[in-house]
């Protein structure tokens, strides 16, 4: 058990990141119009694509 | 070579991530957006711009027969530029229109919100010959440039008042 402080803070950090963006997507999701919710659509798909590719590449 | 493909592909996510940002924000943020506020009966709904947008365009207020129904409408312009138009609100009845409410013209600055409140009187509605027991459908239309909100306004008889029943003589 020796967790480094720094850690759990950046786990925090990168936990209220996640539900700051999860709020806002859910809060502005129903403003879109259908073109921007494909849009977003794509561009999510796509950036979870690319996250693999650059966690894979890294020996994850 | 390899570092370079990596950060490449670290780049193209965060290119991802803030390409749904700005949609977020210029597609879910900026505009126009309204809303209406109707107390009737006691009781206060709040219309968003957002349930337009759903497959049922209308929504319905029940109020009772000689009762003052309160309306506010709530404009919000988050652009950059100055929003100005006329508003204009009736009243209809089978693709009829049966009174003009109000209207205004209205200008509101970059990223303002303006409001307009009325007082809608049902007595004013009803023909003088309906009988108490009747019932009256009409639409509330909130009109300004290209937007147009539906209201249905179920004017419903007042409750009758409860007759006390004598006890039966023993």
């Amino acid at each position: 058990m020796n967790i480094r402080l720094e850690y759990v803070l950046f786990g925090f950090g990168i936990l209220f990141c996640l539900a700051g963006v999860g709020y806002l997507a859910a809060e502005y999701v129903k403003h879109l119009s259908e073109a921007g919710k494909l849009a977003s659509l794509l561009l999510t798909v796509a950036m979870f694509a690319f996250l693999s590719k650059y966690f894979e590449d890294i020996g994850w | 070579m390899a570092i370079k493909r990596r950060n490449l592909y670290l780049y193209l996510t965060l290119l991802c991530f803030f390409g749904i940002i700005a949609i977020f924000i210029a597609d879910g943020y900026m505009g126009v957006y309204d809303t209406v506020y109707i107390t009737a009966e006691e009781r206060e709904q709040k219309i968003e711009a957002d349930v337009w947008q759903r497959n049922d365009p209308y929504w319905s207020v029940g109020i009772t027969q000689g009762d003052k129904t309160f309306l506010r409408y709530e404009i919000d312009n988050r652009r950059f530029s100055s929003y100005e138009a006329d508003i204009e609100v009736t009243i209809w009845q089978m693709q009829e229109k049966v009174s003009d409410v109000l209207s205004r013209h209205i200008a509101i600055g970059a990223f303002k919100k303006d409001q307009i409140e009325w007082t809608l009187d049902t007595a004013a509605l009803i023909p003088p010959d309906a009988q108490p027991e009747q019932r009256f459908d009409y639409t509330l239309t909130i009109k300004h440039g290209e937007i147009e909100r539906n209201i249905i306004l179920y004017i419903n008889p007042p409750p009758y008042p409860i007759k006390a029943v004598p006890a039966p003589p023993r």
